[in-house]
Order: C-alpha cells, then sequence, then structure tokens
C-alpha cells in the first residue's frame, strides 16, 4: 500500500515585548526568581481587567505581513477555556473565529508553497514542573513569570508533505522572526514550539479542499497524530519522519492508529504516547467581553508595514541574480540580518574600486571561506578587510599570506593595516635582492631547470612556489614569475 | 433543553456524585431555558452592542513594577521554594488541593 503523508504545522512564537500582553508586568522571566514578575492580571485574580499591548498586536502584524497575509482591520479577543493549573483564569485569551492575520503563504528554498492559515495573538501559560514523590502525592510546582507573555500561534493548512519541507517552513519562520526583531525565537528556551499534526493516508483516496482534508468515496481518514515537546528545528524533521515510519507500520500490521497526542523524547530519538484523543477538544470558546473591539486603520497597517526590511529569501534571490553567487553561500550569508548586512556593506566598500559582481563575489568568498570561521564574537574592522582584499586582488600579496595575516590579527589583536604597512615595506625590501634568491633557487634546483626547458611548463609553479617559500610570501607571485622566465630564457 | 452536566463538571476538573448530578441538571436546564428566551427576540439589522477602541489608543508597552513574590504566594495554600505547589498527576486528575 502507499501513502500519502499530510502535515500541519503549529507554530508558537513568544514575541518581543517589554511588558505582558494584556498587563505590564515585565516579560525577560528567563533566571528569574519565581512568581516574581506577577500582578493580578496574570494571576487571573478576580475583577482583574486586562489591557492589551499595542506592541505586542504590532509584532503579530509584522509576522502576517513578512508571511503575505490579510490583516484584520477589526480585531476581536475570545476566551478559551480549559482548567489546568497553569492558567489560573480557568481560560486563555486568545482568537477563534477573527485571527489577526490569515491567509498568508510562505515559499520554501526549493519552490514549495506552504498555505497559513492564520497567525492570531494569544497569552502564554504558566511553567509548571511536575515532580513525583515518595513521601507524598506527585505535585507540580508552578512560576506565573511565563503566564501572559504575548504568544502568536502561525498555523498552515495541512499542505506540507514531507518532514523535509516542515523542517525547512519552521527555519523560515524563525528566520523571519530574527530578521524582524519579532523574536528570539529559541527554541531551547521556549521562544518558539513547533507542533506537527501528521497523518498518512491512501494514494488516490483522500483530496484537499479549503485547508481540510477529505476522503473519496466510502474511505475512512486516518486520524492524525499531534506530536509535542520539540525542543530544536532538527527535531521537527526527525519526529515527523518517525511518526511516518511508526503510522506505516502499524497500518502495515493491519492496525488501525488512534487520534492522539504524541511527545518527542529527544535523547532516545523517538516519540511517545502522551494522552489518546477520543473526544473533540472543548473549549466553550466566547467572546473576551473584558476587550473592546480594536479597530485597524489601514494607516496604521501600513505604518507596521514600514518595519519590514528585505527578507532572507529575497535576499538570496537578489544576490544570486544580481551578482551571481551560489545558492549555497546566499543562503549561508542571508541566514543572520547580522552577517548579511556585513557582506552587503564589504560589497559597497569593494564597489568603490572593483566591478558590482566581482566585489560581490569577492566579498562573498572571503565570508564563506576565512572570516566566518575565524570571526567567533569578534568583529573584524570593515575598511580593513576591505583593504587587505584588494591588496589580493591586486596580487600584492597571496591568498594564502592574507588569510594568514587576517588569522593573525583577529587572534592576536593586532591591527590589519598596520601589518599591511609592514608587509609591504618588507615586500619592497625583498624587491632589492629577489633576483639574487631567484638564482640561488634555480642553481638549488638544477632538475627542475632543466625539465622546464625541457618543455614542462608545469615545473613553473614549482619554482614560484620556492622564491615564495625563501622570501616568506613576502613577493609577489606574478613579479616572481616573470624574473623566472626572463632569467630561464 | 438538555444538558450534559457531567460532561461540564469534567472539563471543569469538579467530581459529582450521582445524586448531586440528579439535582444540577434541571436547575441548569431551567437556567438555560430561561435565557433561551433571547432567541426570540428579533434582532435584525440591530448592531451588536460592542465598546471599540482605536488601535492607536491602546496600551504602550511600558512594564511596571509586579507584586513581590511575597504577595503573589500570599493567596496560595500549599508553596515551595517561590513555586505555588499544586498536588495531582499531569495529565490526570489534578485534585483540589
Amino acid at each position: 500500500m502507499e501513502y500519502d503523508t499530510i502535515i500541519g504545522l503549529e507554530i508558537h512564537v513568544q514575541t518581543k515585548t517589554n511588558s505582558k500582553m494584556f498587563c505590564t508586568c515585565p516579560t525577560g522571566y528567563f533566571q528569574k526568581e519565581p512568581n516574581s514578575h506577577v500582578c493580578p492580571v496574570c494571576m487571573g485574580l478576580p475583577g482583574a481587567l486586562p489591557v492589551p499591548n499595542k506592541r505586542a498586536i504590532e509584532l503579530c502584524m509584522l509576522m502576517g505581513l513578512a508571511t503575505d497575509c490579510t490583516i484584520a482591520n477589526e480585531i476581536y479577543f475570545d476566551r478559551k477555556h480549559y482548567f489546568y493549573p497553569d492558567l489560573p483564569k480557568g481560560y486563555q485569551i486568545s482568537q477563534y473565529k477573527n485571527p489577526i492575520c490569515s491567509d498568508g503563504s510562505v515559499t520554501l528554498p526549493n519552490g514549495f508553497e506552504v498555505k497559513i492559515e492564520r497567525i492570531h495573538q494569544e497569552e502564554d501559560v504558566a511553567k509548571s514542573t511536575h515532580h513525583t514523590s515518595t513521601s507524598e502525592s506527585d505535585y507540580s510546582l508552578i512560576d506565573y513569570n511565563k503566564s501572559g507573555v504575548p504568544l502568536i500561534e502561525i498555523v498552515t493548512k495541512p499542505c506540507i508533505r514531507t518532514a523535509k519541507d516542515a523542517k525547512d517552513f519552521a527555519t523560515q519562520i524563525r528566520q523571519i522572526a530574527r530578521y524582524l526583531n519579532i523574536s528570539d525565537a529559541d527554541m531551547e528556551k521556549g521562544q518558539m514550539r513547533c507542533e506537527p499534526n501528521i497523518s498518512i493516508q491512501e494514494k488516490g483516496r483522500w483530496e484537499e479542499k479549503d485547508g481540510k482534508i477529505l476522503p473519496i468515496g466510502d474511505y475512512e481518514l486516518n486520524p492524525k497524530v499531534e506530536v509535542k515537546n520539540i525542543g530544536s528545528i532538527t527535531a521537527v524533521e526527525k519526529a515527523i519522519e518517525f511518526e511516518v515510519e511508526r503510522l506505516t507500520k502499524e497500518l502495515g500490521e493491519g492496525r488501525k492508529p488512534i487520534q492522539q497526542t504524541r511527545g518527542w523524547n529527544a535523547n532516545k530519538n523517538i516519540t511517545e504516547f502522551q494522552r489518546s484523543k477520543e473526544t473533540a477538544d472543548d473549549y466553550r470558546y466566547m467572546p473576551e467581553p473584558d476587550i473592546p473591539v480594536i479597530e485597524v486603520s489601514n494607516d496604521d497597517i501600513e505604518r507596521i508595514k514600514s518595519e519590514l526590511v528585505e527578507l532572507p529569501h529575497e535576499k538570496i534571490t537578489r544576490y544570486m541574480n544580481d551578482w551571481g553567487i551560489s545558492q549555497y553561500a546566499a543562503e549561508v550569508i542571508s541566514a543572520s540580518r547580522k552577517d548579511a548586512s556585513y557582506f552587503e556593506k564589504l560589497q559597497t566598500l569593494l564597489f568603490e574600486k572593483l566591478e558590482a559582481k566581482i566585489a560581490a563575489q569577492e566579498a562573498a568568498n572571503w565570508l564563506m571561506g576565512t572570516v566566518f570561521a575565524l570571526e567567533g564574537d569578534k568583529e573584524i574592522d570593515m575598511n580593513d578587510l576591505s583593504l587587505l582584499i584588494m591588496k589580493f586582488k591586486e596580487g600584492k600579496i597571496t591568498k594564502g599570506k592574507a588569510e594568514e595575516m587576517l588569522k593573525d590579527c583577529i587572534s592576536n589583536n593586532k591591527d590589519i593595516s598596520d601589518e599591511l604597512d609592514m608587509f609591504e615595506k618588507s615586500a619592497s625590501d625583498n624587491a632589492g635582492n629577489i633576483q639574487d634568491i631567484v638564482k640561488q633557487v634555480l642553481d638549488n634546483n638544477p632538475k627542475a631547470v632543466s625539465d622546464y626547458k625541457g618543455g614542462k611548463e608545469a615545473t613553473m609553479g614549482f619554482l614560484v612556489g620556492q622564491v615564495m617559500q625563501a622570501t616568506k610570501g613576502a613577493s609577489n607571485p606574478n613579479d616572481v614569475k616573470n624574473i623566472l622566465i626572463e632569467l630561464l630564457k | 433543553m438538555k444538558i450534559d452536566v457531567k460532561h461540564t463538571a469534567e472539563l471543569s476538573r469538579i467530581t459529582l456524585t450521582p445524586e448531586e448530578l440528579e439535582k444540577f441538571t434541571p436547575q441548569m436546564e431551567t437556567i438555560l431555558e430561561s435565557v433561551t428566551l433571547l432567541k426570540d427576540v428579533n434582532t435584525d439589522g440591530v448592531q451588536p452592542m460592542k465598546a471599540h477602541v482605536k488601535f492607536d489608543e491602546l496600551r504602550e508597552d511600558v512594564p511596571q513594577e509586579s507584586l513581590t513574590q511575597e504577595e503573589v504566594l500570599r493567596n496560595a495554600k500549599h508553596k515551595e521554594a517561590g513555586f505555588v505547589k499544586v498536588y495531582g498527576k499531569v495529565f490526570g486528575d489534578i485534585e483540589e488541593s
């Protein structure tokens, strides 16, 4: 039996605000004393009134604008009820029928378009840690600092077909969030959480209509599995691959899968049963009566749109089309806004001396080949770097020597332009006695000389290398070659 | 109007005895029935009565001081090392503590 894999993703992202979604408590709860960023609103005390945070809603809209969503002109909040200690009010303020952003899409590097159903605004819940005890009954310890932190939920249509595409989508969402400063989106810190919904269906016996998976004829759809507790982008792909294999095996053995929630176990690289979902969730949504309808004008939306910057996938296309950068290099360079900006500034500097394409390619080569590997926490001065690259382009220094100098300057905190001055000075000192050095090399390598004279031109490279070695790299290989040719005539 | 009080109670993690169920079910149904009267009102062309606020008038993102940990925990029946402590299993029943 052949199956299709059907994946939908729900991605939660904590947005980067100073205060919480509905109260003025500070948001930075990481490594803070438990229950020190809490007030009657996020504690859910009776009579407390939620007051929406403007910036949080702007960030939700910004994510929607970056993913081609339609932004609503009226914002409604709803109450989603469930009873659990991490939610002291007994309901989460969320959005039900009218999300802030709807009908968007993201195009993956392989060209596949992931359709986004909605992005809505809600609030995070408290952090609970569960403990088992021998002396008393099991208990949980709860810290309400995280309760009420702004959270957006991005929901795709069930249009994803491979684990790799799901992973690429999550990667792209994280990149957008970081580029636009919507969130740091660190999955290990829980700032971004991915929950895939996965099912496998017999080929040709189902169809997708308006984002819903429907059976064809008398086919009975297989239920879906939701995977939680995914702590990294790579785990998104691994968890889905594991589930597809598990579900295929189960069906192959004639067992019918059940609708369930499973948890990813990163140590064992498997998913584990958490609970079955025999009944549909019953959240008893109702309009949030404490928050008025928020009117958003087109001017408001335009103002937020001005915060958009060129996004990684747009940069990749531009680098490739305008400057002939390879896709791989373009992807690496644009992975973070900081690296992309460094690359673009370096290109601009080199462009003063070089043609635009060459400037971009040199900048890319040096960043990919040397700078990214060396840089670490240290910043390399852009003017110095462009100076060094230009010396290389002018043939005044070999690439090896230049890289060596760069490395030395970074690890020993030396100034590149000083080092270059010294290098050029010693190069010109050498130039005086370079003739002598070349003669000596020729004397020491009679075999190479006779080989060259016998027509083996490749030997030239060897001889140039010998001279370069003798001058410790402080001479221009082209000059050396010319002298050699002259002397070997 | 029929109402599944048992299900509603379970959603709120409240355990009801069969006697209580028998007692509460008609009571809640009566309440719902009286509210259902509203359904008979013709609301054609009536705008929903909901307060509106302009986006620009929303609260600016400026944090203010929270309660102290001591104040936060004052209403907690059980506490430990600055946390609120609740008894019960993760996905099972969380008993009222």
